[in-house]
């Protein structure tokens, strides 16, 4: 097949640039250290590049493509406004270390952002360091962990998870030195209080928890939940991965946490880019605002009136028993900006952003639960809720177990063949405690008329023959992978004769 | 607002099923944690207003490319061709996911398998991954990966080597990812000269891994760490912390015995761009490969017989291990990495060489220039330099800094920000884009100031 390394032009070729600026440059290396052999790239012409890539492109999936129902990854529209504005040589060429009064602009952009997730969340601190939602929770422990060292706390050594928690949940917490205890949900799906109530104690250091689930449900005791954790002595921690259900409608300050990380990849549409870059800032309470990263932007009324027109100067400030660093400069800069200009599309109506999100789950979850009846007849067997609800937030989850035990048809199959309908498919198989689980997220930037359709072919292929079905997709660039092939004779890159 | 589609159209909607009001659907949420009152923040803009702000406030920003500038510390002044943004910025790659479904995701798969073999060939190590959050992070999981995988024939355990001359910054962020695990960082003790103590190093023999950086905080190139590997032997992991772009002519760290390769991705692909997103390297052997933190992709085969790319290895990461992941990460770097790649693919093999020979010569011509001012001396005469040098100045390098900043040159780093220490030191940094007018522009200013604190 071809590659990129099928473009082997001749030798010297390709990119054009100036001249080192003297010309025996390569005496400033000692012979020793000069590099024997050149790594075999390609030798290609600009044309062969732009059409290579933009070939690639086609045979990839994305948001502009077609629907993109993928639960817990928030897969809304990408304002292109945002692509230009990073652009920018005030953004795109500006170093982190540059003097304050260099970089004035970007500092307020920061103060903003910090203070807008400071409200939104009901906390009292920000930083926008963290570059993921998991190096956010990672981040955040990191500062549980420096505030119960210095109030003597050394035996608190247990993080608590629920068992429908997001895998980077537990595996942040492991990377501070944390043992996990796993919790049970209910049998409604629910946070479970006496589990909770159990395994809290002396020893426990905080409890991770996203609100609404994984199943797309607020937890209707989560003040309850924090209470228990906060007698015992234990921090709530807040994952925010979901919170593009409940924002402007409440806060995880309101419910009790004293920590929460925010996805500003899902909640304020920087594009997730084929899995990244993120940005994953963190909000505090008071009491631990003192260990945060360094460092946080900052202001002071400006004598002179400042440069930004707001009457403010702004400066990089230190929390005084700060963690240090988890990145190595200022955290995704790039990611805070294009947030940044999606926030103010918004502005104090955000919460309409959420209304819609929630409109939309809830929609699409009507018509696909509430088919009518000629259509059920002919459907092999109707999915279940992952966990009943009268209202879902912004995600449900469909439970496909009824599918396969009549037909064999899994819900692995039924996401395969969404693939041949065009639509991405949601996230398959969690939360883990949903058998047969398809999670469900439309978000706010699809029409009805999407949603409608999506339904529509959703409820088809329930009807379809199980082979048809089982052997899905079928008109995708390549037919269904075997991963156990690439997990066996492992093919991590090009061999060159 | 024209970001959603069906405002306007609530009521429709929630009348289809058996709803009244918006309200209604938060109607789970708890009185006593509901919000009731408005978010107190500003009124909604239209595009056109956030650009003139998004304009106003970029604009306050002195950006690099608009004066003479000596900052690096890690990052590059780079230059990076027209074709990446746009076409990294197409719609299919940009507003994808992680590629969990191979079958519609075959050109992000590919460019990153591409990249792999790329990252490979320039460090000399036969894995990358698709990449870490930048190269701090890369070497603190370079360190926790090194500890999983010599953890149990280490005969100092849990023990890890740094260098003395490791960046601050980047300490720091090694030392959050490690204090929670049994890691103990010992410090790998350098000479007088700037260079490794290779005598000092045999004490590294039997611990988990070694980390060294070349070049080094101070852009000094050290001959010895190529005798590293040889000291601390098999069962100690050499981790080398590289500049990518000095790999086109200073030898591959994979070719003198390095175990894990790691660095900053950035000069390829993307600017300075505020300290991120930008994307740390990560290259191993392959013994390191299944306790490795991060995405790789694999070549395989579809049903059809057909070749096809998918990700693999999955079993270490934390959406299926969970609490035993091999790291946290999920969301990565990958769009910038696609940059990187495209970035690489242009350049070339004699592209990427004719890149590091700009570098190196503009670092020599201003490191002759600048330690031609009296009083102004390398803090280790001796070294070899790639892209960046210090030098020690009759007085607080942050004045200097001060000084050369009010009349229009950025003239490096004072590192005494970095250790109190060295506060008469300055980092100088130079790049592919360092003109001899810049050099100058920097000697003027610079000889005025030391005039000026010396007279």
């Amino acid at each position: 097949m071809s590659d990129i390394f099928q473009f082997n032009g001749a030798e010297g070729s390709g990119w054009a640039q100036p001249e080192p600026i003297i010309d025996d440059s390569l005496n400033t290396i000692p012979a020793s250290l000069r590099r024997a052999n050149l790594p075999r790239w390609p030798r290609a012409s600009e044309p062969e590049l732009v059409r290579h890539y933009t070939l690639l492109s086609q045979r990839n999936f994305g948001i502009d493509t077609g629907f993109y129902p993928l639960g817990s990854c928030t897969m809304k529209h990408n304002p292109r406004i945002n692509e230009r504005i990073v652009q920018l040589p005030g953004i795109d060429r500006v170093h982190p270390l540059q003097p304050e009064h260099q970089i004035q602009g970007l500092l307020s952009i920061y103060f903003e952002m910090q203070e807008m997730l400071e409200i939104c969340a009901g906390m009292d601190q920000v930083t926008l360091q963290p570059v993921a939602g998991a190096q956010g929770e990672f981040t955040a422990i990191r500062c549980i962990q420096e505030y119960h060292r210095s109030n003597g706390d050394h035996q608190r050594d247990k993080v608590i998870v629920p068992d429908s928690a997001h895998g980077t949940n537990p595996a942040s917490a492991a990377m501070c030195g944390y043992e996990i205890v796993e919790i049970p949900s209910g049998d409604d799906g629910r946070l479970d209080l006496e589990a909770l109530r159990a395994a809290v104690g002396e020893d426990t250091a905080a409890m991770m928890i996203t609100n609404p689930s994984t199943l797309g449900i607020f937890e209707p005791e989560i003040a309850k939940a924090a209470e228990i954790v906060h007698t015992a002595g234990g921090q709530m921690y807040y994952d925010g991965a979901n919170f593009n259900a409940i924002l402007g409608k409440t806060d995880p300050g309101r419910m009790g946490f004293d920590a929460v990380h925010y996805n500003l990849h899902k909640t304020f549409s920087q594009p997730h880019g084929g899995g990244g870059p993120g940005s994953g800032p963190i909000g505090v309470k008071e009491h631990l605002a003192e260990f945060l990263p360094s460092p946080i932007a900052d202001r002071e009324v400006a004598e002179d009136g400042g440069v930004t027109g707001d009457g403010y100067r702004y400066f990089w400030r230190t929390p005084d028993s700060t963690i240090g660093k988890v990145q190595q400069w200022h955290g995704n800069a790039g990611a805070v900006v294009r947030a940044w200009a999606y926030y103010r599309r918004y502005g104090k109506e955000l919460e309409l952003m959420s209304e819609h999100a929630v409109l939309n789950a809830n929609y699409l979850r009507y018509q696909i639960m509430n088919a009518n009846s000629d259509k059920r007849d002919a459907i092999h067997c109707m999915p279940i809720d992952g966990a009943p609800a009268e209202v879902v937030k912004h995600e449900f989850t469909l439970s496909m177990q009824p599918l396969k035990e009549t037909t064999g048809v899994t819900g692995k199959d039924v996401a395969k063949r969404l693939l041949d309908y065009g639509y991405m498919s949601p996230t398959l198989y969690f939360p883990m405690i949903v058998p047969e689980c398809l999670m469900i997220e439309p978000t706010e930037t699809e029409s009805r008329e999407v949603l409608d359709k999506f339904a529509e072919d959703f409820l088809t292929i329930l009807s379809e023959d199980p082979e048809l079905v089982q052997t899905a997709p079928h008109d995708t660039d390549v037919r269904r992978v075997d991963e156990v092939l690439a997990a066996r004779s492992l093919v991590l890159r090009k061999e060159f004769d | 607002m024209d970001q959603l589609p069906n405002l306007g159209r609530e009521q429709e909607m929630l009348q289809s099923m058996g709803l009244k009001s918006m309200d209604d659907l938060f109607s789970d949420i708890p009185e006593d944690v509901r919000r009731t009152d408005s978010l107190p923040l500003r009124g909604p803009q239209s595009e056109e207003e956030i650009w003139a702000d998004a304009q106003h406030l970029l604009g306050v920003n002195i950006d690099l490319d608009s004066r003479p500038s000596f900052l690096s510390a890690g990052l590059s002044r780079n230059f990076v061709p027209t074709m990446v943004p746009m076409l990294a910025t197409r719609g299919e790659f940009l507003t994808s996911y992680t590629p969990y479904q191979p079958e519609v995701s075959q050109g992000m798969l590919q460019a990153m398998w591409e990249f792999q073999t790329m990252v490979s060939e320039l460090v000399g190590l036969p894995v990358s991954n698709v990449s870490m959050y930048d190269a701090s992070t890369a070497a603190a999981e370079a360190i926790t990966c090194a500890v999983r995988v010599k953890g149990r024939k280490a005969t100092q355990k849990g023990v890890v080597y740094v260098s003395q001359f490791v960046p601050p910054h980047r300490m720091s962020v090694i030392e959050n990812y490690t204090q929670g695990v049994g890691i103990e960082l010992r410090t790998l003790e350098h000479g007088m000269d700037g260079r490794v103590n290779l005598e000092s190093a045999t004490e590294a023999q039997g611990a988990c891994a070694v980390y060294v950086e070349q070049p080094n905080a101070f852009g000094e190139l050290d001959e010895g760490i190529s005798q590293l590997k040889e000291i601390i032997g098999e069962n100690t992991a050499l981790i080398v912390g590289v500049d990518a772009v000095s790999l086109g002519i200073v030898e591959a760290p994979g070719n003198y015995g390095a175990d894990i390769v790691v660095g900053e991705g950035q000069p390829f692909g993307i600017g300075p761009t505020a300290g991120g997103p930008i994307y740390g390297l990560f290259a191993c052997k392959k013994d390191f490969l299944r306790l490795m933190p991060g995405r790789i992709v694999g070549k395989t085969l579809d049903e059809d017989g057909k070749d096809a790319f998918t990700l693999t290895l999955s079993t270490r990461e934390q959406h299926i291990r969970r609490h035993r992941a091999t790291s946290n990460i999920c969301s990565n770097e990958t769009l910038i990495a696609l940059m990187g790649a495209m970035h690489m693919a242009l350049l070339g093999p004699e592209g990427l060489q004719k890149l590091a020979l700009r570098v190196a010569a503009t670092t020599e011509v201003t490191k002759q220039a600048v330690t031609g001012i009296p009083g102004v001396e390398l803090v280790d005469p001796d070294t070899p330099n790639f892209r960046e040098f210090a030098v020690k100045l009759p007085g607080n390098a942050a004045d200097a800094v001060a000084y050369m900043d009010s009349v229009g040159v950025l003239g490096g780093f004072p590192m005494g920000d970095w250790w109190e220490s060295m506060s008469s030191c300055l980092l100088i940094g130079c790049d592919e884009r360092t003109t001899k007018s810049d050099i100058d522009a920097l000697v003027s200013s610079l000889s005025e100031w030391v005039e000026e604190v010396s007279a």
